[in-house]
């Protein structure tokens, strides 16, 4: 079965009265569930995996492509409408899009969100169509001195992230790399750090560190400006339409990140996370105006809703190709598949077509399902910021302790909870930025693994990096990032 | 005297910098591994000292917006303990009482403590919302949230 005539079975499948309806529920549910607070898309497809079980894989595969773009949609509106990113994905759709939600337009941010979600995912389907072979090559040579060079260089975008002070941002990252060495060592099973706590052995999660650093820290923002004289405006929805300006503004970072988030996505262990940073970090660097970015700018906004959005499509080439998921998603996809009697990698195509070609079909319908179902549910959604302030405070804190509880079933994770977002309040007051913290405490955990793989094949000698062209390369572009703004910042404080 | 906040916090950074180090050095050894888990965590922990030492001697006045972020009443900053210790008695209680009756108290509490005067809608909120997630986790999604003293 050539490309296109796959391609139009899979059509016939996501296009039947029953296959439309499948994707509609999984839209559905996936933003629904995004939305709560520490169930992202991992959970979401976790959770309607046993719904499949009696299903016809190809239209229970449908279903699974709705369920995963509708997740991440839905966690880009806790995003934009409360701070309050529940994957590691959403984080840098906040730096923007909370300031715009507040200034009034969070119609309009969750407008340009899903708008930009929609290109960035279906431009990366057409890419994963055509590049799923090719890619997987290049993915196939990458090896611990790459990655950490990869991951190394998603780190010293922290340079860019930094408002203030360089120093402070620096202090920020490196702080929170420490964060992610406690608990047991990978490769050595030495406990470190753990002060002989078992809750501490597995480490702390995610999540404790991103609710606590980013909601708990804005709930007491909250409480100290409840009583404000509110001029409106942030309650205020706005209106969803886009003028050409935000549309001309957007389409650059749009088309860009499109294949940026894709090439990034493909990379195992990348995925959307790194690659919705390089996106904010890249937009920023090339602006005109980059003194708008963490104030409400559509591009800000825009660029890491696409790339995260790519990604996701990007970290289906593994998957697809090899049968190696990418990502902790789509090791839950590679589950979800197994269950359903499906085999992913090299043979997949040859033996299984009509599967392989459904899957593709399945994304870009679920897809646009997305945008139809979710542009008229805005107005809805975004009802979250009429609540009243003090109702408000009381629910966030709610959401964020059962986001943590709903995944540890542990009462000493909510204990830390709270201690990071004291920290977190801390970090505020004194300036140092929370989004380096969370950015090294998502990559540390790897980039130590990896770096000490290489040494550990290169018996000890840092050397090995001097071989391996792609890795030097994406190092010294790093450095280049740190310099630059720490030389920067020497001479401006000279002519003063 | 440290007339500046920059010298303070790296002070503070510092302080926790040196602590992390010692920790690092107490690490145990594995004497097979050509990489030990102590290399990273010291090299964390001078890179630290080393970022406090730059902090320490950055320049740089604090603008007054900076300044202006830092000044809490006295109200506010109780207004805060009394939030955080309310938090805490919500963790505290919530796997022997259970999380409905928890988090209805607990939304009713701060929501009142907070200034919200409207007493109805603010019972109907609590319980509405407890119930509704309780019943979304527990039920939909297979997810146990605490029953505690409630049978169901």
């Amino acid at each position: 079965m050539d490309a296109f005539s796959g391609l139009m079975s899979g059509f016939q499948v996501a296009f039947s009265l029953e296959g439309l309806l499948f994707v509609f529920i999984g839209v559905f549910v996936g933003t629904f569930i995004g939305m709560m607070p520490g169930l992202g898309p991992i959970s979401a497809i976790a959770i309607m995996i046993p719904i499949t079980y009696s299903m016809d894989p190809s239209i229970a595969l449908v279903m699974m492509a709705g369920v995963y773009y509708g997740a991440i949609f839905g966690g880009s509106s806790s995003s934009i409408l409360l701070n309050a990113p529940g994957v590691a994905g959403t984080v840098a759709t906040a730096f923007d899009g909370y300031p715009m939600a507040k200034q009034g337009k969070a119609g309009k941010a969750l407008a340009i969100a899903a708008i930009a979600s929609f290109t960035g995912g279906t431009v990366s389907v057409v890419l994963l169509m055509l590049f799923t072979p090719l890619l997987s090559a290049v993915a196939i040579s990458f090896g611990p001195a790459e990655y950490f060079a990869l991951m190394f260089l998603g780190l010293t975008a922290i340079a860019s992230l930094a408002d203030g002070s360089a120093i402070k941002a620096f202090i920020s990252a490196t702080l929170g790399f420490m964060v992610v060495t406690i608990g047991i060592d990978a490769q050595t099973g030495t406990s470190r750090f753990t002060f002989g706590n078992p809750n501490l052995l597995e480490g702390i999660d995610f999540l404790v560190v991103a609710l606590g650093l980013f909601a708990l820290a804005e709930v007491c923002t909250l409480v100290l400006n409840r009583n404000e004289k509110d001029d409106g405006q942030s309650k205020n929805i706005g209106s969803l339409r886009l003028s050409k300006q935000d549309i001309k503004e957007m389409s650059g970072p749009v088309s860009r990140q499109s294949f940026l988030g894709f090439i990034i996505g493909v990379l195992p262990g990348a995925g959307a996370t790194i690659a919705s940073f390089i996106a904010y970090i890249t937009e920023k660097k090339i602006a005109k105006n980059p003194e708008e970015f963490g104030k409400g700018s559509i591009k800000g906004l825009a660029a890491p809703e696409t790339a995260n959005n790519a990604a996701t499509s990007g970290a289906f080439v593994p998957l697809l190709s090899l049968g190696i998921p990418g990502s902790g998603t789509t090791a839950v996809l590679l589950g979800a598949f197994l269950v359903l009697g499906v085999q992913p990698g090299p043979l997949l195509v040859q033996d299984r077509p009509e599967i392989f070609w459904g899957i593709i079909a399945s994304m870009y319908v679920g897809n646009i399902i997305l945008l139809v179902l979710n542009l008229p549910l805005i107005p809805y959604i975004s009802k979250i910021l009429k609540i009243p302030r003090p109702l408000l405070i009381s629910l966030v804190i709610i959401f964020s302790l059962i986001g943590v509880y709903a995944i540890s079933f542990n009462t000493f994770d909510l204990y830390l909870l709270l201690a990071f977002g004291v920290i977190g309040f801390f970090m505020r007051m004194f300036s140092f930025p929370a989004a380096p913290f969370i950015l090294a405490f998502i990559l540390g955990g790897m980039m130590e693994q990896s770096l000490r793989q290489t040494l550990t094949i290169s018996n000890g000698s840092f050397g090995i990096f001097l071989d391996k062209p792609i890795a030097l390369s994406l190092i010294a572009v790093g450095l280049l990032t740190i310099l630059f703004p720490l030389l920067k910042g020497r001479r401006k404080y000279k002519v003063s | 005297m440290l007339a500046k906040t920059n010298q303070k916090a790296a002070l503070v950074v510092a302080v926790i910098a040196i602590v992390y180090l010692l920790l690092s050095f107490n690490l145990p050894g594995y004497s097979n591994a050509l990489i030990d888990a102590d290399v990273i965590p010291k090299g964390l922990g001078f890179l630290l000292l080393f970022f406090a030492l730059l902090l320490y001697l950055d320049k740089k006045n604090e603008t007054e917006a900076d300044k202006e972020k830092r000044k809490i009443s006295k109200q506010h900053v109780i207004n805060l303990l009394v939030v955080a210790g309310m938090i805490l008695i919500y963790i505290f209680l919530l796997e022997m009482i259970g999380f409905v009756v928890m988090t209805t108290v607990f939304i009713f509490v701060c929501s009142l403590y907070l200034d919200y005067k409207h007493h109805v809608t603010n019972v109907i909120t609590s319980v509405v919302f407890s119930l509704a997630i309780y019943g979304l986790f527990n039920y939909l999604l297979k997810i146990n949230l605490p029953a505690g003293i409630l049978p169901f």
